[in-house]
């Protein structure tokens, strides 16, 4: 058995796909083509299948990750990308099926690009002004502050065609540790300034482990 | 995003569960538009989950895409918050796969399988922009075509559509598409093309048809009105159901279906004959598909969308004459390729414990009995014939494989009920219940659930209960309220709901032409979503029978006379009129008719397949 990871971009059609609406549709593709995966030894035997800190709908990605295990030691992978890729739904599309090096409780920041358009200029300008960004964090214990400032202290925009973006790198932790979803900052954004939620883009484009390694 | 608008991001991001409108899931079917010559958007008039549950698109989709110049795309009815943004944003009702307005294609078909769906399919015409009336519409509009169950009566909703398909669509709409691309190439009009149409079996042109009327609203007489076009238009079907073969892949949906799984169909039509069930009449004959056909697609549909819950479905699959070899073959796959079967509408009558053990290797639910009256006289008079000491034996083996719950469903509002029958229900539900504690070996330590459904019973078109009137709403809620008072043991849960929409569904069912007006009139009004409880609303209804003058009680609460010309005369679907009288009859002196595998009937559906349905001398059964 050998943990393997499967890196994808998740864009377009396939950014509205929920996480528990994607688990079922890796586990039928993994079904379906006949690879040699892991099933649980339970009664229900399903493939055992887990997504490294999952987007939230309607984000996009170029660095999403699943890792699975194989039924046996020392699998050929080299053609399951190609095999797996024709059966993915639109929007998908795998960019490496390979051993997992670090496990995915490793990650601990990611990266984002940001697009917003032209007007929300005030609002990112008022945020590089101001001494704090305080956010209301929810979590299953409840909701907390932070300081977005802590984290981001400065967001760098450039202008393109009718929108601004900015790229920005978030704490991203699963378990232990710090979690930043930029739908905060977005919100923090949409709290003092009008900007319409839909026209913000967010895609993320790069995971690091807690030392700063690329993790996918 | 290049492929989504702003608006439709917009509207995406506001509404709930958006992966239902934007295509893109596996198996779905993208082709170049620019070289493709007939574009046709197959629509679902209820929601993508409920759409994407049903079987017939899934294999006409195939049919279709399979021309490599015919495109088949999907467009379902968006839910009220995405229909809400569309409007506001203005963003006409697209396809999932193009993204393309539904009046960019050549054909919009809808599905009938449903009369209260016909508010949803104005409601998608009108957010596609598409004029609601035939008539209104000339060649630089889609045609707009419809076929499904309901066509058996098309007459509601004859004046929206040019074209309406009686029977199975496998070979008749391939026919439609080669009419369409034909027209296209040689410029054909409107006019033109509906002529080549009205040549196709099974095709209903319901412009081509004039109807009269008799002083008191009764039909006098609907005859065609252009020389060519037949008299009686006869229904399509696939005489042999090997020669075309169940689907090898489907679109799997992303977000849930309510049926989300493989499904292969392993016969239509049905023998049993139950005066009740217009499925049963209208999908005559009975024609079974192999079994080794069966498995081998079953287990290439398993393996080309990944489910591992495959259903074998029809309308009695227990009644297939080697349904144990299909589930040998199935098994011999099925457990390594980590497939789990299912059989839905298994009959108590012939309901055996090796079926049980075959087909619930992996899981264990509730098992659902259709017992459909409460006592042997009624159930005889619906001629379904299934006698208590079935039920005991079924529930008995049912226990002893360890299920505990029971699903047991009745209608209500049958031709010759009496109160007697009502307390049969309540009757048989305890005597499930009693029968559960008196089995020594029963699942221990867990009680037994007896729930019971009961449906209000719709007089359909073609079945032999067409000429009954329908029980009003007063006789059925006293009927409900009997029921409740009649059962006494927390086992037992009663399931029942209001029956407005029943009354609905029954004016619609034996309803004509003049009808279309006040669908329109109600959907006018904002009637959409009317199968779903929270947005029916039956005042609204009333009103817009109101409006158009028309008695709504003419259609369902009348008695119709043996000979009467019906508003589906001229649409046969095989079995005959003389043959509904007959069994009409039968029923109400409780006399009981042979399943037709034991028996013909001669109800004259044989002549669709141009000889006997069965061969009865070498004595199948």
């Amino acid at each position: 058995m050998l943990t393997i990871r499967i890196s994808f971009e998740k864009r377009a059609e396939a950014a509205y796909i929920s996480l528990l609406d994607l688990q079922r549709v890796f586990q039928r593709i993994l079904k379906r083509s006949g690879l040699p995966v892991y099933y649980t030894q339970g009664f229900n035997p399903h493939i055992y299948l887990s997504f490294a800190s999952p987007l939230s709908l309607g984000q996009e990605s170029l660095c999403e990750s699943c890792e699975i295990k194989t039924a046996e030691e020392n699998p050929d992978l080299a053609s399951w990308k190609e095999t797996l890729q024709p059966y993915m739904p639109k929007g998908i599309v795998i960019r490496s099926v390979a051993p997992a090096q670090e496990k995915s409780s490793e990650i601990g920041f990611a990266d984002y690009t940001i697009t917003l358009p032209l007007s929300a200029e005030d609002a990112l300008i008022a945020y590089n002004e101001s001494e704090t960004a305080m956010v209301s964090k929810k979590t299953k214990r409840g909701s907390h502050e932070v300081d977005l400032k802590n984290y981001i202290p400065r967001l760098e925009y450039t202008k393109e065609g009718d929108g601004l973006s900015f790229s920005v790198r978030m704490p991203c932790a699963s378990g232990e540790g710090v979690n930043l979803n930029p739908s905060l900052l977005l919100a923090h954004l949409q709290q003092t300034h009008a900007i319409p939620p839909w026209q913000c883009e967010v895609l993320r484009t790069q995971l690091y482990t807690k030392n700063g390694a690329i993790f996918c | 995003m290049t492929e989504f608008s702003h608006q439709l991001k917009e509207a995406l991001s506001l509404v709930q569960k958006p992966g239902r409108y934007t295509g893109g899931e596996p198996g779905c079917t993208y082709k170049d538009k620019s070289k493709v010559d007939v574009r046709m958007a197959f629509c679902f008039p209820d929601t993508y989950e409920v759409g994407m549950s049903f079987l017939g698109e899934k294999i006409l989709y195939e049919l279709l895409n399979r021309h490599e110049n015919w495109w088949c795309e999907r467009a379902f009815m968006p839910w009220v918050d995405m229909k809400e943004q569309m409007e506001r944003l203005n963003i006409p009702l697209y396809c999932l796969e193009s993204k393309d307005p539904l009046s960019d294609f050549d054909i919009v078909g809808f599905t009938l399988e449903y009369e209260l769906c016909y508010t949803n399919i104005l409601a998608m015409l009108r957010m596609s922009g598409i004029p609601l009336r035939a008539a209104d519409r000339d060649e630089s509009w889609p045609l707009v075509i419809a076929g499904g169950p309901c066509v058996c009566n098309a007459e509601p909703m004859a004046d929206f559509f040019d074209i309406m398909q009686l029977g199975e669509g496998e070979q008749m709409l391939q026919d439609v598409c080669a009419a369409m691309e034909y027209a296209k190439k040689n410029g054909l009009n409107k006019e033109q093309l509906l002529l080549n149409l009205a040549k196709i079996p099974g095709l209903y042109v319901p412009s081509f048809y004039d109807v009269t009327y008799e002083e008191d609203g009764r039909i006098r007489s609907i005859k065609p009105n252009r020389p060519g076009v037949p008299e009686k238009v006869t229904k399509a079907i696939v005489k042999d159901m090997d020669s075309f073969p169940p689907p090898e892949n489907f679109v799997v949906p992303i977000v849930g279906a309510i049926q989300d799984r493989a499904s292969v169909e392993v016969l239509r039509g049905c023998v049993r004959g139950c005066r009740f069930c217009q499925a049963g009449q209208i999908y005559r004959p009975f024609r079974e598909r192999s079994p080794k056909l069966i498995s081998d697609c079953a287990r290439i549909l398993c393996r080309n969308t990944g489910y591992d819950e495959l259903s074998l479905t029809s309308l009695s699959t227990s009644d297939h004459s080697r349904l144990e070899e299909i589930l040998d073959n199935l098994n011999s796959w099925a457990e390594a390729d980590h497939v789990s079967l299912s059989l839905p509408s298994l009959r108590v009558d012939n309901f055996s414990e090796s079926l049980v053990e075959k087909t619930t290797r992996v899981r264990k639910s509730g098992l659902t009995f259709a017992a459909e009256a409460g006592t042997q006289r009624l159930r005889d008079v619906i001629n379904k014939n299934v006698t208590w000491d079935q039920i005991e034996r079924g529930c008995r083996i049912a226990f002893r494989e360890g299920y505990t719950s029971v699903k047991l469903y009745f209608m209500m509002g049958l031709p010759t009920e009496t109160m007697e029958d009502i307390k049969g229900i309540a009757d048989t539900a305890q005597q499930v219940v009693d029968l559960f504690y008196k089995i020594p070996d029963r699942p221990k330590g867990k009680g037994v659930q007896v729930t019971i459904s009961v449906a209000c019973f719709v007089p359909k078109p073609d079945t032999p209960f067409q000429f009954c009137a329908q029980d009003t709403r007063e006789q059925l809620r006293e009927k409900q309220k009997y029921l409740l008072s009649c059962v006494h043991s927390r086992k037992i849960k009663v399931n029942y709901h209001d029956s407005a929409t029943s009354v609905l569904e029954g004016i619609f069912a034996k309803g004509d032409r003049r009808l279309g007006k006040v669908i329109e009139t109600a959907f006018n009004h904002g009637a959409f979503f009317d199968t779903w409880e929270e947005y029916f609303d039956y005042d609204r209804w009333l009103q817009a029978f109101a409006e158009c003058g028309i008695d709504p009680n003419f259609y369902n609460y009348r008695t119709l006379a043996l000979d009467e010309v019906t508003p589906w005369s001229h649409l046969d679907v095989g079995v005959s009129q003389a043959f509904l009288a007959r069994e009409y009859q039968k029923a109400l002196r409780a006399e009981t008719t042979q399943p037709c595998n034991r028996q013909c009937s001669g109800c004259g559906a044989n002549k669709l397949l141009g000889g006997p349905c069965f061969a009865y001398d070498q004595n199948q059964l």
